[in-house]
């Protein structure tokens, strides 16, 4: 597949409705417990605590993958209710 | 050192700048060149949830107990995932109602009850009041830090002033002023605060600033890099460190904590009543939500991003946590740069200005619209209240920043102070689920999200507030310790026995517990009424843009409402210029009749618009009672027509009984002829089916009449109606007739104009309506229905059903009336062809008369013989000659022609022969005889506008000689047998009735035997060929010269034939007459 048509079948993906429930529950089943438990330790990652760490690097990337999500919004979905998959 | 005059300065010149901000955009604004409505600004506003309690309060979280301060800014962050679903909703369905604040948004859609937007008002009150407090707190405390701090110099005499000691009064003050000049400006329904919004934006400006330069600061110039901090913490305090970056031994209650921040958080972005004002209410455009989505998180993350390191250098530079809470503050001016920590102030008194401002704003309009508009309509007064209204949500304002003062000053550094920020979060999520349901779940209903929202609300109150007032010394710690009566299961932070959860987690759980199976419980037990069915209609699917609501309107009022009633009605509550504001923007979508009134189907859905407009400024619950009372104040109401198709209708199709009666209505028309079968078989049919009571079809007659065709009536509907009526005798008959519209009254108890008791007998009937027969666009009548009992019969649906068999009826009326013209145009064509042959008859036997008045055979004369021929070219004719003889030896011929052809002309003949029959007798010659005929016909021949050619001669058949006169006739051809060829003769003279005393010639000639005379009309020498070339005298002269020796019978003959040959094809279009004499001898001369 080329590059071009990858990238607008990634946005459409990420467009549909179930996407968006998808990413948001996983981004809270990752920043919580359990999973969160995982990076409970006295351990530091480049002298940061791995957990501080761990959870500002999770927020930033969560932001990223919004942003993503905001430009798979296409101009004329603002008309129904933002789903293109009905 | 910095002089405490450059703060006053610097505040003084702060906030004068936001006033400026808020004057540019305002100003702005009303020019239509808006600075706030665009996505960073809304994005921008949207962080008024970074409040001085997180600004100064994050550090000192962060300091005390680590890490879960984050899950405070990171729920917002996860939450922003939805937005573009929920959040976009919200604001769309908000838009569409006029929603003014989440209470509103929450009763609005329960049935817009007033007692669920009330104790949502009261809860917010409770839990906003106290986190006010602390925004005053914070900005007294900080300023209070600043004045005491050895950097600042206060002068000996300001140390006991009144700005030094109250500096949470001022701040008061001030935000007052603001929220109420931005705030509060006008009642006007939607209208976005875009100073206010301004301001806040500005101060989120300002805040992130100023966090991020102490950030830096301590960061990057106290130490060298996150690196640097951590280490040094870690060197310096070990123990501390290892349970600041982890969530430490008590693991289960971190997690929990942890949890129930981030869900905590997640819904007070959205349901904290400024959140709500800011986010939805504020919003000018849904697509500023898609970059905000991304916007907001990331102001979070930058304004988080030093929390720690400033924590951690506040603890190696403070040897301890103590004093965490103002680390931000402290630690540039211990470090000696009190210009930074003037900056900082300032971003902490934006941070606690912008949540104060929008926090009152919004508060004060729930205050307004559900507790003190229930109130003021209890008065019922019929005074405008819409100053009574604006100053009311001023003080509101004023009010709500004021209970905070005094709730500040009074308990002051408590427990409850310091975690009101997460008790406020707890109490926004007991909103959670009556919102959430009101989008997604039909059922859900008023009982439900009461149920669920006291519920929750009762346990908030009892874990979360009450263990706050025990914390702070107010009650007594024994219900903390023992529970409720010494019921350990009763205790309210670990709640039937939960233990080991916390305090947030143990409210959350129980709160939502009760919240969520009230709401579920009650709305699944209990049916929602019908404004509740509506509201979740148009809640669920405010995208659908009105596709939900049906075909046809199943309301009505039962009394007529005028525009000018509801438009007074919308003054007394949003202000004369918004109202005629509103209905201008109303009135161009819908269509007003003559009378300045909306159609019948048109009142609700203006009742409906008047409702929302009013919504705008008080609410939808209050709307709703202030419409509802007006209405009964002037006995009208709101109710359901009666349903005349009973069977469940699906919104787009007809009902089967519509379907029906179209379908029976059809088969009436087409199986007859007979215009009284078809409309008495189509009133049975309208009678059975819709319960109607009488019907009846009048027909419109060409003088303008309507006439009685067809009536039938059931046992209750039996009136006497006239059988002729005039439409001018009755008010609706002649409206329906001028503007071609049904006229109906659903409640004749209630009708405005009274229509003539005889058309319309209203004492006896319920309910009528009078349909126009309209065929190619002519009224051909009227059907009349009336119902005796059912009042609100006549839906749109029907009426327009009616229409169409009434447009039915006027094609078989219009059938029949063309069959009806068609045999009337023959009956009138046979009667015509009748006439016509009597007077054809008539005319035959005025011919007869006429030619028997003509000599019936030329006399016989010795010496002379005479012919003649006359052939009217019509039945009667001018034409006429005659014979007089005298003495056996004179005889007097004349021909003459009178003008016409037609029973006129025949007429003067007549006369003419008689007049001349008598002067015959009197006079001697023949100019004289023309002279005295002129004279006594003139004035009969001007009067009929009628002349007379006359030629007249005498001859006597002893001396031969002939004497003759013409009154301007043709002239005669004499044939002289000694020349063998034809001459005319000629005498002076005018036509008969031209001029009185007119003198004939008389001349005289002598005639051989053998000579020919021959009188003729002009039909002879005019008539005319195909080429309408004339006969001509030259060609009669020839002809005569040709035949003069035939037989005189046998010459006319001859001429006449030549004449109708000559014309071929062409009729003769002149009455043709010929004389013909020949001189045979002289008497005298046979005597001898």
């Amino acid at each position: 597949m080329k590059p071009e048509h990858l990238k607008h079948s990634f946005f459409k993906r990420l467009s549909l409705r179930e996407s968006w429930i998808i990413f948001f529950i996983l981004g809270i089943i990752m920043l919580n417990y359990p999973f969160i438990h995982i990076f409970n330790k006295h351990v530091t990652f480049m002298s940061i605590p791995l957990l501080y760490f761990y959870i500002i690097g999770g927020w930033f990337v969560s932001i990223l993958v919004i942003l993503l999500f905001t430009r798979s919004i296409k101009p004329e979905s603002s008309r129904d209710d933002g789903s293109t998959d009905k | 050192m910095i002089g405490i005059e450059t703060l006053f300065i610097a505040v003084a010149l702060y906030i004068c700048l936001h006033f400026l901000v808020g004057i540019y955009a305002y100003d702005r604004y009303k020019k239509g060149k808006s600075i706030v409505s665009n996505s960073f600004v809304y994005a921008l506003s949207i962080t008024v949830y970074c409040t001085s309690w997180t600004y100064y309060g994050s550090v000192g979280r962060a300091a005390t107990t680590g890490l879960d301060f984050i899950a405070i800014y990171l729920g917002p962050s996860l939450a922003a995932f939805t937005w573009w679903f929920i959040l976009r909703k919200i604001v769309r369905i908000s838009k569409e109602n006029n929603i003014t604040s989440i209470a509103d948004f929450i009763s609005s859609r329960y049935g817009k009850s007033q007692f669920l937007g009330a104790i949502i008002t009261l809860i917010a009150v409770m839990g906003i009041i106290p986190y006010i407090a602390l925004q005053l707190k914070a900005v007294s405390s900080t300023f209070a830090i600043i004045c005491q701090h050895p950097s600042f110099v206060v002068p000996p005499l300001l140390q006991e002033s009144f700005f030094i000691k109250n500096p949470g009064l001022l701040f008061a003050l001030f935000i007052s002023i603001f929220g109420i000049l931005f705030g509060a400006r006008t009642l006007a329904t939607q209208e976005r605060h875009e100073g206010l919004v301004a301001a806040i934006a500005f101060e989120s400006i300002v805040k992130l600033i100023a966090f991020l330069s102490v950030g830096i600061y301590v960061t990057y110039y106290l130490f060298d890099g996150f690196s640097d901090i951590f280490q040094k913490m870690s060197a310096a305090h070990p123990a501390l460190f290892h349970q600041l970056t982890t969530f430490g031994e008590n693991s289960e209650f971190s997690y929990a904590n942890w949890a129930t921040n981030l869900f905590l958080a997640m819904g007070s972005v959205m349901l904290l009543p400024r959140q709500f004002q800011i986010m939805v209410i504020e919003n000018s455009d849904e697509n500023h939500i898609k970059e905000a989505m991304w916007r907001f998180p990331a102001y979070l993350f930058a304004i988080n991003f030093f929390v720690i390191p400033i924590a951690f250098a506040g603890i190696i530079l403070n040897g301890s946590n103590n004093g965490a809470d103002y680390f931000v503050l402290t630690i540039p001016m211990n470090t000696g740069h009190p210009w930074l920590a003037l900056f900082v102030f300032l971003g902490g008194f934006s941070a606690a200005a912008g949540m104060v401002i929008a926090e009152s704003v919004a508060t004060s309009t729930m205050l307004l619209n559900h507790l003190f508009m229930p109130l003021l309509l209890r008065l019922r007064t019929k005074e405008s209240l819409s100053t009574l209204i604006l100053a009311l949500k001023r003080m509101s304002i004023f009010l709500v920043v004021f209970l905070g003062y005094a709730y500040y000053q009074i308990i002051g550094n408590t427990f409850m102070l310091v975690n009101i920020g997460l008790i406020s979060f707890s109490a926004a999520a007991q909103l959670a689920p009556p919102v959430i349901g009101a989008m997604y779940w039909k059922r859900g209903n008023a009982a439900g999200a009461i149920a669920g929202i006291l519920g929750g609300f009762s346990v908030w109150f009892y874990t979360l507030m009450l263990p706050s007032f025990i914390k702070s010394g107010w009650i007594d710690t024994d219900l903390l310790e023992k529970g409720l009566f010494g019921l350990a299961i009763l205790k309210p932070t670990e709640l039937f026995g939960l233990t080991g959860l916390g305090m947030w987690s143990n409210t959350l759980f129980w709160s939502m517990f009760f919240n969520i199976g009230g709401y579920l419980l009650f709305s699944i037990l209990l049916e929602q009424n019908e404004i509740e069915r509506e509201q979740s209609i148009k809640f669920l699917d405010p995208y659908a843009n009105g596709l939900h609501t049906d075909q046809w309107e199943t309301k009505r009022l039962s009394k007529q409402v005028t525009i000018i009633e509801f438009v007074n009605l919308m003054e007394n509550f949003i202000g004369e210029k918004e109202a005629h504001a509103a209905i201008s923007i109303y009135l161009t979508e819908h269509e007003i009749d003559e009378n300045g009134m909306v159609s019948e189907f048109e009142l609700p859905s203006l009742k409906r618009f008047a409702e929302k407009t009013i919504a705008g400024s008080v609410g939808a619950a209050a709307a709703k009672a202030i419409v509802e009372n007006y209405l009964s104040d002037i006995g009208s109401q709101m109710e359901s027509f009666y349903d005349a198709f009973k069977s469940v209708r699906s919104s787009l199709e007809e009902s089967r009984e519509a379907l029906y009666v179209r379908l029976r209505s059809s088969e009436i028309m087409n199986r007859s002829n007979d215009l009284r079968l078809i409309t008495k078989e189509l009133l049975e049919l309208l009678l059975s089916e819709f319960k109607f009571d009488l019907g009846v079809v009048r027909l419109l007659q060409p003088d303008g009449s309507l006439v009685k065709y067809s009536v039938k009536h059931s046992q209750y509907g039996e009136v006497n109606l006239p059988d002729s009526i005039l439409p001018g005798e009755d008010f609706f008959i002649n409206e329906l007739l001028s503007s071609s519209r049904p006229q109906f009254a659903n409640d004749t108890r209630n009708i405005s104009r009274y229509p003539n008791r005889a058309v319309t007998p209203i004492e006896s009937f319920a309910a009528f309506a009078h349909i126009p027969i309209i065929g190619e666009g002519e009224p051909l009548g009227v059907l009349s229905v009336f119902s005796a009992s059912i009042v609100g019969l006549f839906t749109e649906e029907l009426i327009s059903l009616l229409s169409s068999l009434a447009g039915q009826l006027a094609q078989a009326v219009k059938l029949v009336e063309e069959r009806e013209a068609r045999e009337q145009e023959k009956r009138e064509k046979d009667v015509a062809l009748l006439i016509n042959a009597t007077v054809n008859h008539e005319m035959e036997i005025a011919k007869q008369i006429q030619l028997s008045l003509l000599p019936e055979a030329p006399p016989l004369l010795p010496g002379i013989q005479i012919a003649s021929l006359c052939v009217p070219a019509e039945h009667v004719g001018g034409d006429y000659y005659d014979f007089f003889v005298s003495d056996d030896r004179i005889i007097d011929a004349v021909i003459a022609d009178v003008s016409g052809h037609n029973v006129g002309a025949a007429l003067i003949m007549v006369e003419t022969r008689s007049v001349l029959r008598a002067q015959i007798k009197i006079t001697s010659t023949p100019g004289e005889i023309l002279s005295n005929l002129n004279a006594l016909l003139m004035n009969d021949l001007t009067r009929a506008e009628l002349f007379i050619s006359m030629f007249y001669i005498k001859y006597d058949t002893v001396t031969q000689w002939l004497t003759y006169s013409s009154a301007g006739h043709n002239q005669p051809l004499l044939y002289k047998i000694t020349e063998g060829r034809c001459q005319t003769l000629d005498a002076e003279g005018m036509i008969i009735g031209v001029k009185e005393n007119v003198n004939f010639e008389d001349r005289a000639t002598l005639l051989d035997p053998g000579d020919i005379l021959l009188l003729y009309t002009d039909g002879v020498t005019e008539a005319a060929n195909i080429d309408e070339e004339a006969f001509g005298i030259e060609r009669l002269a020839a002809l005569l010269e040709d035949i003069h020796d035939e037989p005189l019978q046998q010459i006319i003959d001859a001429i006449y034939r030549s004449i109708i040959s000559f014309s071929g094809t062409n009729r003769l279009a002149d009455d043709v007459s010929i004389v013909a004499m020949r001189v045979e001898h002289s008497v005298i001369d046979q005597q001898d």
